[in-house]
């Protein structure tokens, strides 16, 4: 068991509509899901996170493919048979019952007896903290609350995976991160396996053990929340998640998957290579502006770029310097942190140098 | 500031407004108040008296007539919210294809139907059957009123149902509940103010009708209506009014029930 993944999706399609109106919400896309992980679909609006939800949970059936929970097979299984709850986007609690009916609804439809559901409610509402509203209708409680007791609902029969669907997406701001320190605890503190859906980047960065980029039905990677900033392997996910500055160039040389690139505006920049790819013609590099500094531009050696100071942000906690490079097109972001009553090292209009840090840049696979 | 326009503002609009007031609630208080009514009389007023009432209550005729009304109405009301329940979650808990609108129509046909059309047209076949079969009963009557309150129960559970929220079946169905259970502990509770509401139009309905009960009904098969409107040929009394305002208390009542019923849910 412990070898199996929680949940594997292999070459899952899901078209929606015929002939000229098909359109593919999930775009043969495969991921494995290890157990007992905190695992996020990250992704702008419409690429498909709620549809490959819904895969899961059996509310909707691939037009292709399989879906494995524990090495089986239940993409044609109905979603009451499947061991996996759902806390939806709406919370969907039933308004003609109480807080506990609520939770024990799962528990009461596996037919399990009584004793044990009052025991488990009595848990649940304990590690969600809600007991003094056990007796409350659902109409008569907060948003947050609300949230919780769909939570414990969902928890409650004690699934294999727990899907959530934007669950904090409808809270305010402190809520949410309230709520993100608590879906955190919950799931160590359970040990389910969760899928996680949300747009939000720094939700996905700071909740997840690995997250998934999506974009138009397909997901492009997989990787921790360190993996997926400092190394993106595709523009989309480059761009997506934080800032980033994109750059043009030639491979001269590679050396243990570390490519020289002549980007033309300067020196060469050293940057890895995603593993197996094979650079052809112009590739694109990447850069975070946190890993860039600048320098005087005469000196050389240390400076892989020059280029024409245009904007000075100041921000507080660090500041913004917008640079044109050499090449009279390109635009530059850094960013730099600052330090106590540090005068300002440059002025727009500035000519300047950009030195990049060792293992910041990373090529592209497209 | 720009004054908002409002209809309330306008010259004549109390005017109006108490005029179709009393043109509709003027003549019904004429009646109740005439069910007290000593003498003979529908417009002489002889003073305060019961007596109108007690011979409604001694009239056979009368009490036999209301039976069968209510007969009539609970059974075809009943039948009807079954068939109208149904055919209103077939037609709202699936995806949209192709011929759902022709069902729409087909299901909503007996209030586009004119009433005396459909009433010709069961006299007709009814009669053909009551010679083939021999049976004379109060099927024929059950069954016809049975038909035409369908749409008026389909109505409001319909409209109930597209405003509920299907991601709540959809919950339910993911804490493992069959797809009846879904219907039993989450569909039905949700949906049963809908389905009150069209009982209960049902069965205001269904007694009410005149028309397809007097082409319908066989011989000494008179409901309440029929039989008043059968009166009304002969000379009138205050029993009319008394049997009437009876009626009309009945109504009142159910309406009572119904909003309080409808209150009380979310
Ligand atoms: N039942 C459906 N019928 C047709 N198109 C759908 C349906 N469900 C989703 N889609 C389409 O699939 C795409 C992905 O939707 P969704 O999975 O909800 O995206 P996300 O959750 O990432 O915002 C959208 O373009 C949406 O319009
Ligand atoms: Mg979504």
């Amino acid at each position: 068991m412990a070898d199996l993944n929680a949940v594997e999706i292999r070459n899952v399609s899901k078209i929606f509509g015929f002939g000229e109106f098909a359109f593919a919400a999930v775009n043969d896309t495969s991921v494995a899901i290890r157990q007992n992980e905190f695992f996020t679909l990250l992704g702008p609006s419409g690429c498909g996170k709620t549809t490959l939800l819904r895969l899961i949970a059996g509310f909707e059936f691939p037009t292709a493919g399989e879906i494995l929970l524990n090495g089986a097979n239940i993409a044609a299984m109905p979603p009451f048979k499947r061991p996996v709850n759902t806390v939806f986007q709406s919370y969907a609690l039933f308004p003609h019952m109480t807080v506990a009916e609520n939770i024990g609804f799962g528990l009461q439809m596996l037919g399990r007896p009584k004793a044990e559901i009052e025991a488990r409610v009595a848990e649940m509402l304990k590690l969600v903290r809600m007991e003094e509203l056990r007796g409350r209708r659902t109409s008569q409680i907060s948003g947050g609350q609300q949230q919780r007791v769909a939570l414990a609902r969902a928890l409650a029969p004690q699934p294999k995976v727990l899907l959530l669907d934007e669950p904090l997406s409808a809270l305010d701001y402190k809520l949410r991160k309230d709520m993100q320190i608590e879906l955190k605890r919950l799931q160590s503190e359970t040990g389910i396996t969760f899928i996680f859906v949300t747009h939000d980047q720094e939700e996905a960065l700071t909740m997840s053990d690995r997250v998934a980029v999506m974009s138009a039905g397909r997901i492009l990677q997989v990787g921790s929340p360190r993996e997926i900033y400092d190394a993106p392997t595709d523009r989309f996910v480059a761009d997506f998640i934080g800032e980033t500055n994109f750059l043009k160039g030639r491979v001269v040389s590679i050396t243990d998957g570390i490519a020289q690139v002549d980007t033309g505006v300067g020196g060469r920049i050293a940057a890895a290579l995603p593993q197996g790819f094979v650079p052809e013609g112009e590739v694109t590099v990447v850069l975070r502006p946190e890993h860039a500094m600048l320098c005087a531009p005469d000196h050389s050696g240390a400076c892989q770029m020059t280029g024409t100071l245009e904007n000075v942000v100041y921000f507080g906690t660090d500041t913004h310097y917008h640079v044109r490079l050499a090449d009279g097109v390109t635009s530059f972001t850094l960013r730099e942190q600052n330090k106590p009553l540090q005068a300002a090292r440059f002025a727009s209009g500035d000519r300047v140098g950009i030195a990049i840090e060792s293992n910041a840049a990373r090529v592209l696979r497209n | 500031m720009a004054r908002q326009f409002s209809v309330r503002r306008q010259t004549g609009f109390t005017t109006i407004a108490m005029i179709c007031f009393f043109a509709l609630y003027l003549p019904i208080a004429v009646l109740v108040i005439y069910a007290f009514n000593a003498g003979q009389s529908l417009s002489i007023w002889e003073g305060f008296s019961l007596r109108w009432f007690v011979k409604a209550f001694e009239n056979q005729h009368v009490i036999e007539a209301s039976i069968r009304s209510l007969q009539i109405a609970v059974v075809a009301a009943l039948v009807a919210t079954a068939a109208a329940t149904m055919a209103a979650l077939a037609t709202t808990r699936t995806e949209p294809y192709r011929g759902l609108t022709l069902k729409y129509a087909f299901i909503n046909q007996p209030l586009m139907i004119p009433e005396i059309v459909t009433a010709v047209a069961l006299l007709i076949f009814f009669s053909r059957i009551k010679v083939w079969t021999g049976y004379s009963g109060l099927g024929y009557l059950i069954a016809a009123h049975t038909a035409f309150c369908i749409p008026f129960a389909y109505l409001p559970i319909r409209a109930r149902l597209e405003n509920m929220d299907l991601t709540l079946e959809r919950a339910a169905a993911d804490l493992y509940a069959t797809p009846w259970k879904t219907f039993r502990y989450v569909t039905l509770p949700l949906l049963w103010p809908g389905i009150l509401a069209g009982l209960m139009l049902a069965f205001v309905i269904s007694l009410d009708d005149v028309v397809i009960t007097e082409f319908v009904k066989s011989a000494g098969q008179d409901t309440l209506p029929t039989y008043m409107l059968g009166q009304l040929r002969r000379a009138i009394t205050p029993e009319m009014n008394a049997i009437s305002t009876l009626f009309l208390l009945l109504s009142i009542c159910i309406v009572t029930v119904f909003f309080f019923v409808n209150k009380k849910r979310i």
